[in-house]
């Protein structure tokens, strides 16, 4: 068999690797997606226990914002990683199992990068609140919306507006962020390119591809991005 | 114009002895007012006199400390919540019944994700339930009536201060209020956007509607409304037909703030 040349790398044929690396990438974005998502949740209930929340919810988001953002991101999916395992451990011993039994490496990246984002997007969110204008959400409350339509109907698409941009910069933290889930044993783009590297003799060849790949996302996801804000910016007077 | 207030129409709004205090400052020292239907009252004062609470007390965009708010004969209940301070007891019935009043505001507050035509229909399909088409069709001819119609696909940020008023108007109208309320609706324009406002607000008044307008406009209390109310540190201070407060009021400092 001849030692693989770049072509191979990139090619979806027998040899290539293509096909590999396309779910390596395939098994970022869904990390990145639910570490998005999982945060936008934390986000939503963080900005509203800073902004609207009694003294006790407001100390819990406050703490939760300080110490996440005060750990390394690895250290957090070590920490969901293994107190998962401890977990599942414990709860396998008690139905009878033996030994260790591992928590799902997606599962937990999914709930570490969604924690770590959670609390940049309670910041996010509650920066964007205090932009919108209080008067248009009086004019709400006046014409008798209760508080989940008034949530859903005015204050979550003006909070939006201001808020897109910033979460922009969280959504490129976070496809970053799910390298470092490989650590649990996950399959994602840069674990499946250190298989390559090591499992050929062109580890240069593999990072590169991967790079692109990384590239490519963020630029896919970023013009999905700026259209997103152009959408939930319209009647915004530009210029 | 000059309607005189008939005692014989029902109360649209009645107040009874509304306190309410901002932490030291007591803004309004027990006010008691009935609104009847078709009833179009000014209410006059200087800044600081309370006005613009008064009227938001009656939707409890401003919760009163103590007295009574009825609305079409129902009176909103209140609770002392554990604080101490009072809270409405049924959010459900405060909800209710904000939506039987329509409310224009000094800063208009139309909603700048939504088109004229969208703000006018937000409210009476989400919180009335009306069919979707039936509230378009209303609100076009909302829009036309105040003036917009070709501006019902525009966005806010993009019409004058007048226009962003009427379009407010409508958008209250919309909710085929039982009473209107206005917070210094022409306070925060331009001195030649005014009077499209104002034409507007009369045409209002003469189709019987009940509104109670906080306002600095001295022509449009004078000509336009049943009575005047002239609020001073919190209490009433002068009470009546324009026409004789305008020109025979006892009031020394009612006279003296028409004066200026």
């Amino acid at each position: 068999m001849n030692s693989p040349g770049f072509l191979d790398i990139v090619s979806f044929g027998p040899d290539g690797w293509g096909h590999v690396l396309a779910a390596g990438a395939w098994m970022t974005i869904l990390i990145a997606l639910a570490g998005i998502a999982i945060g936008s949740v934390i986000g939503t209930f963080g900005a509203w226990a800073k902004i609207s929340g009694g003294p006790v919810p407001r100390a819990i988001a406050e703490a939760y914002t300080t110490i996440l953002r005060g750990i390394p991101d690895l250290l957090v999916i070590y920490l969901f990683y293994f107190g998962g395992s401890a977990v599942v451990t414990a709860v396998g011993q008690f139905f009878g199992a033996e030994g260790f039994v591992s928590f799902p490496g997606f599962v937990a990246g999914a709930l570490a990068v969604g924690v770590t984002s959670g609390a940049q997007q309670t910041e996010v969110f509650r920066g964007a609140f205090r932009a919108v204008h209080p008067g248009e959400l009086e004019a709400a409350t006046a014409c008798g919306m209760g508080r989940v339509l008034r949530f859903r109907r005015i204050t979550a698409p003006l909070t939006l507006r201001h808020a897109l941009p910033g979460l922009g910069n969280v959504w490129q933290v976070v496809l970053k962020e799910s390298a470092l889930v490989s650590v649990t044993g996950v399959v994602e783009l840069l674990r499946q390119a250190q298989i390559g590297a090591g499992s050929t003799s062109l580890p240069f060849d593999f990072y590169f591809v991967a790079a692109m790949i990384y590239l490519a996302i963020s630029t896919v996801s970023g013009a999905f991005l700026n259209a997103s804000e152009h959408w939930f910016s319209r009647g915004v007077r530009r210029g | 114009m000059n309607i005189p207030a008939k005692s014989t129409s029902p109360v649209a709004i009645g107040l009874r002895d509304l306190h309410k205090r901002f932490g030291p400052l007591e803004v309004l020292k027990g006010i008691s007012l009935d609104a009847s239907e078709g009833e179009v009252i000014s209410i006059l004062g200087s800044s600081g006199s309370g006005k613009s609470t008064l009227l938001r007390c009656i939707n409890m965009l401003e919760v009163p400390d103590s007295g009574t708010i009825a609305v079409a004969g129902e009176t909103i209940r209140l609770r002392t919540a554990s604080s101490g301070k009072s809270r409405p007891a049924d959010q459900r019935q405060v909800d209710r019944i904000r939506s039987e009043l329509g409310m224009v505001f000094q800063s208009f507050n139309l909603w700048s994700h939504k088109t004229v035509l969208e703000n006018v229909i937000e409210a009476p399909i989400h919180v009335l339930k009306r069919p979707r088409s039936e509230a378009i069709e209303e609100a076009e001819a909302l829009l036309g009536k105040v003036g917009i119609a070709d501006k019902r696909n525009h966005y806010p940020a993009h019409l004058s201060g007048g226009q962003q008023q009427r379009a407010a108007i409508a958008r209250a109208l919309a909710m085929r209020p039982k009473a209107m309320l206005f917070d210094e609706p022409t306070s925060a324009l331009d001195p030649e956007l005014v009077g499209e406002v104002l034409r507007v607000m009369r045409g209002l008044a003469e189709e019987g509607r009940t509104m109670l307008v906080v306002t600095h406009e001295m022509g449009f209390a004078r000509d336009v409304s049943s009575r005047v109310i002239f609020l001073h540190k919190g209490a009433i201070e002068e009470e009546g037909a324009p026409h004789e407060v305008f020109t025979n009021s006892k009031s020394e400092r009612f006279r003296q703030f028409i004066s200026k």
